[in-house]
């Protein structure tokens, strides 16, 4: 399931900078993933060939490192696990990507912002007060009764 | 500083086009719009801007703020215009806050995060988006662009809606409680304004905000209208002493509320709301219309004034 800690958030194991720490830490099997091949694809339009190359529509032949910030945070939040993750680094077009990846393992991710998700039913706790929230709108809901971005 | 900037970047795969005028604004919206790639070929334009490759068009030099430099720079130079990626760990600091009010600086922002502590404009939040097939050009839209500034999730009856929130506790509550006798509450602050909708019994929400400032609370705001089983209607002016100006009340120069950025100068004001609540202020001094924030003057409820100011809504009012 996916697990959202909202607003501040500083302990050890916090990214505040997905999109640099992935430059320097991402492992090269993460890359030769299908769903990292999918994020790519759906996220940046571009094609992720492998560790060393990504073919974008716009900016040619890259270096993986210069993928959007969100399909990095995302790639992160699939694969490594010891780490939570920033994710007001993605925007909503990564929320369906959260929630799948939701589906397969447990997650944790912090936000500082309300993301929308475009599904209208999930399963989503909330780590500050432990809630599970099903739509969008018990989640803002939420957010702001317990005042959790204050 | 004052004024308002065109800001052209491009290299030969991507072109950037921004317009920026006010003290602040911010740039957020889908991962992969080009957002960050921005702030790489502007870093990599100001390394080497002959031998780069990347072309900057600006009237006034733009540079990036990272954790390293910020502080220098805000303090050495003047009349620039910084950008700072998110992820920055600075952003979210009252020191960083102070630092930008009545800086004689503009600065972009690119962050998701709601930012409380900085008083931006639900106006100058924008996204970029693609102004080709091709995805080369990237210009900044807003984000909350609806005209008028009235965003709503159902087509409610705005004009008799069954509460009135307001932002304001004084001068500007008073006013809408003599508009809407009996519906009118204060949220007492921006803040406090998502909880009142949450915790309203009404079915016809209709929301009242300074616009100039209220673009921290504008992202979760839109989540509850755009989820809420409830009609919500936010109007967003600049702010309530705007529409007095705008009302005619008040001789005032009209350049002054069309071309704002010319006079709202970012040293003096943080947000175009201290600029108007100033201007207002000033002119009315001594006056039978002495404008205070505080205290609404009854000179601006009396029957012929209280329709001048509400034919500046964007809705008619039911007679």
């Amino acid at each position: 399931m996916l697990t959202i800690i909202f607003g501040d958030y500083k302990d050890a194991n916090y990214i505040s900078n997905p999109d640099m720490f992935f430059d320097n830490t991402y492992e090269d099997k993460w890359l030769e993933s299908d769903l990292a091949k999918d994020i790519v694809k759906d996220i940046d339009k571009s094609d992720l060939e492998g560790p060393n190359l990504v073919v974008s529509p716009v900016l040619g032949s890259i270096p993986v490192t210069r993928i959007s910030g969100g399909a990095k945070t995302l790639i992160q939040i699939a694969f490594d696990s010891d780490h939570i993750f920033n994710a007001s680094a993605c925007g909503d077009n990564c929320a369906k990507w959260l929630l799948k990846i939701g589906n397969d393992k447990d997650i944790v991710v912090r936000m500082g912002h309300v993301m929308h998700f475009p599904e209208e039913s999930f399963d989503i706790k909330i780590a500050n007060t432990g809630d599970i929230v099903h739509t969008p709108y018990e989640l803002v809901e939420k957010v702001i009764t317990e005042g959790l971005l204050d | 500083m004052v004024g308002r900037y065109d800001i052209e970047l491009y290299n030969n795969k991507v072109h950037y086009h921004l317009n920026i005028k006010r003290n602040i604004t911010v740039l957020r919206g889908d991962s992969a719009s080009g957002k960050s790639e921005f702030i790489r070929l502007l870093s990599a334009y100001n390394a080497n801007p002959e031998s780069s490759g990347i072309t900057l068009i600006s009237e006034k030099a733009c540079s990036v703020l990272t954790e390293e430099n910020w502080k220098l720079f805000i303090e050495s130079y003047n009349e620039r215009i910084f950008f700072i990626d998110e992820g920055n760990t600075f952003l979210a600091t009252e020191e960083f806050a102070k630092a930008v009010k009545k800086a004689d600086h503009y600065f972009v922002i690119i962050s998701r995060e709601r930012l409380p502590q900085l008083s931006y404009s639900v106006e100058e939040i924008y996204g970029l988006r693609e102004g080709d097939e091709a995805g080369k050009y990237r210009n900044a839209t807003r984000i909350y662009n609806e005209m008028y500034q009235l965003y709503n999730n159902q087509l409610g009856n705005i004009a008799e809606p069954e509460v009135v929130i307001t932002e304001d506790s004084n001068s500007g509550c008073e006013f809408f409680c003599e508009v809407y006798p009996d519906k009118c509450i204060s949220a007492g602050g921006k803040s406090n304004i998502q909880g009142k909708i949450v915790g309203a019994k009404e079915n016809q929400i209709l929301t009242i905000v300074d616009g100039a400032a209220f673009g921290p609370e504008m992202q979760a705001c839109m989540e509850l209208i755009k989820t809420s089983p409830k009609s919500i209607s936010l109007y967003a002016p600049e702010s309530f002493e705007y529409l007095i100006l705008k009302s005619g009340l008040i001789e005032v120069p009209k350049d002054i509320l069309e071309e704002t950025w010319n006079y709202a100068d970012s040293k003096e004001f943080c947000s175009w709301e201290e600029y108007y609540t100033a201007e207002l202020s000033d002119r009315t001094r001594n006056g039978v219309g002495q404008y205070s924030k505080k205290k609404l003057n009854k000179y601006y409820i009396t029957k012929g004034n209280l329709d001048k100011i509400c034919k500046c809504l964007p809705w008619k009012m039911v007679p």
